[in-house]
């Protein structure tokens, strides 16, 4: 296999695990995020110092990572998990650009806007594929678990979830902690991999591509989010010849998508092969006519 | 002394653009109830309509700045046709126009990249700058008493606009029900037309002071996350809200550029931003929100 198609599908499993824990977020919570690039940040300097500064192996670093940014949005998530609606939004586009900034400004200790160069390449295939199949699996089972209904019940009706007995603040801010979690360690796989990393690769663009990938997919569909993923991933290498059209062809799939179907790709169904059989069988229509809105 | 007055005239002129801005946002938020992230697109668009009818015109601001609020109106209009109509027609979920405006910044941002360059363009110098002596006390630019007054103009005809005005009673109903006002006659999509143009007129003049500031290049509209926070910090969808938190944004990212370290401007500003949401998350002037069940 050719190096750039290694590559392609190293960064493929990397952008799948940050798109599995925004998906978690805004797909199955319902929370609207437009700052998980920071976590991702974290995640990426975290092993940068651990692994260069304090010499620790890559593999304790990338956890470190994966809990340090899991830690902050936790921190964060407890007060502002209380607002609803846009004002989560608006603050998550503050604390996005607040972690970059002090990462930044963060003298000799982050290097700056400079970047932090030398990094252990350490991501290769197998282990970022071999990251992606364990953390893909666990955020299956999460979903599916009673975790998993709690944060379809906030979703769809946080005011009936709370009259049935769920701590819907406390739900929303575990699934916020738990995506601050996966997006470090995908933060942290991708410094492994690039062996570069700078603030201004974490900055707000970023954190619109992870939402975008995820309502491209469908929200509330994991595989959806997979598929969205490799799909814009695929479209930004396909239109790499023409590099100057390639956000503006980025920008208008993001527009069309959402004028012509804006349930996304899947909708909310996961890429089974029951749903695949359905899609040929009258038995979807009627289903999806008796489905409705996603409620969100 | 003498810098403490010249900071806070600089920083009220600075917030006297954020305001032109915010005040837009605020009024497209408190009819559709979603965040217009191609508000920063309106602005960048003015500046480029002032920059090439200035070249073409000879140089005559009143003219090419009309040409340049008129133009971003009416694309503000034309975007939330082409963008946001067929969505809010179909779905009542908000998320969906949040996600097409974002969609729609990044187009707009790149069709500037794509046609004129990503090159920084300084507009002529139909704006003085040379500076004056402000009652003996300070010493400031005439561009920012400019900017300050401006501001003000327009957002004293925009109030005298919404209450004096049969569409701005329109305007004010909408914004605590759009389907009742819809029921009681109002003609909602010309309504929502023309908060588009009002909101892209005053972008378009927040854009035209701000490219003379900063310099003129695509990914100008970014100033608008400053304007957002503005909103959200005096309570989004208020009007007198979004202005006062843009003079204090101004004030706090002047004095702390005049007196810190202008590195830490931005980190101020997103700090007082999570600090108010903290403290009073619907906002100083927000309605407190009920929910309804």
């Amino acid at each position: 296999m050719s190096g750039y198609v290694e590559g392609i599908i190293i960064l493929l499993c990397v952008n799948g695990i940050a798109a599995l824990g925004v998906c978690l977020l805004t797909g199955f919570t319902g929370i609207f995020s437009l700052g998980h690039a920071g976590y991702m940040a974290i995640g990426a300097y975290t092993t940068a110092i651990m692994t260069l500064r304090y010499g620790i192996h890559w593999l304790p670093a990338v956890l470190a990572g994966g809990l340090i940014a899991m830690t902050v949005s936790y921190l964060i998530g407890v007060p502002t998990l209380k607002l609803m609606g846009d004002y989560y939004a608006i603050a998550s586009i503050g604390l996005g650009e607040a972690i970059r900034l002090v990462l930044e400004n963060g003298g000799n200790f982050t290097r700056g806007a400079r970047g932090y160069p030398g990094i252990e390449n350490f991501t290769t295939l197998p282990i970022a594929g071999g990251f992606f199949l364990v953390m893909a699996v666990l955020m299956f089972f999460l979903v599916r678990s009673n975790f998993g209904r709690a944060f379809k019940a906030c979703r769809d009706d946080y005011i009936a979830a709370s009259l049935l007995g769920f701590n819907t603040a406390r739900y929303r801010v575990f699934s916020l902690a738990i995506s601050g979690f996966y997006c470090g360690v995908a933060g942290a796989l991708m410094a492994g991999f690039l062996t570069f990393i700078q603030p201004v690769m974490f900055d707000s663009g970023k954190s619109t591509e992870l939402v975008a990938v995820v309502v491209f997919g469908g929200l509330g569909s994991l595989s959806g989010s997979l598929l969205g993923t490799m799909v814009l991933t695929l479209v930004t290498e396909l239109f790499r010849p023409i590099s100057q059209y390639r956000m503006l062809i980025y920008g208008i799939i993001l527009v069309i998508i959402m004028v012509a179907r804006p349930e996304g790709i899947m909708g909310q169904h996961e890429l089974s092969p029951r749903y695949i059989k359905s899609l040929f069988s009258r038995k979807h229509r009627t289903a999806k006519a008796t489905e409705g809105g996603s409620g969100l | 002394m003498d810098t403490l007055v010249q900071q806070i005239i600089n920083g009220l002129s600075l917030g006297s653009v954020y305001a032109l801005i915010a005040v837009g946002y605020s009024l497209v938020y408190s009819i559709l109830l979603f965040s217009n992230f191609s508000h920063g697109g309106f602005i960048v668009i003015g500046g480029y309509i002032c920059y090439y009818t200035l070249a073409a015109m000879g140089n005559n601001i009143w003219l090419s700045g009309f040409t340049a609020v008129m133009g971003a109106g009416l694309i503000a209009v034309l975007v939330e046709f082409l963008a946001y109509k067929p969505i809010r027609e179909r779905t009542s979920i908000t998320l969906y126009l949040l996600i097409a405006s974002m969609g729609m910044s990044i187009v707009i941002e790149n069709i500037f990249v794509v046609t004129v360059g990503g090159r920084f363009r300084a507009l002529p110098p139909v704006i003085p700058t040379n500076p004056v002596n402000f009652f003996g006390l300070a010493t400031t630019s005439a561009f920012d008493l400019l900017s300050l007054v401006t501001a003000i103009v327009f957002l004293a005809a925009l109030q005298l606009f919404l209450t004096k005005t049969k569409w701005g009673l329109a305007i004010r109903a909408a914004s605590y029900d759009l389907r009742t006002s819809g029921l009681m006659g109002v003609n909602v999509n010309r309504l929502i037309s023309i908060v588009f143009f009002v909101a892209g007129f005053l972008a378009a003049v927040g854009g035209i002071f701000l490219s003379v500031r900063y310099t003129l290049f695509p990914q100008l509209g970014g100033i608008t996350i400053k304007a957002f926070v503005a909103a959200v910090i005096g309570g989004l969808g208020s009007l007198p809200g979004a202005v006062l938190g843009s003079l204090i944004l101004g004030l706090a990212e002047m004095l702390t550029a005049g007196f810190i370290s202008s590195q830490l401007r931005d980190i101020v500003v997103f700090g007082m931003l999570i600090a108010t949401l903290l403290w009073r998350p619907s906002g100083l002037l927000g309605k407190q929100i009920s929910e309804k069940v």
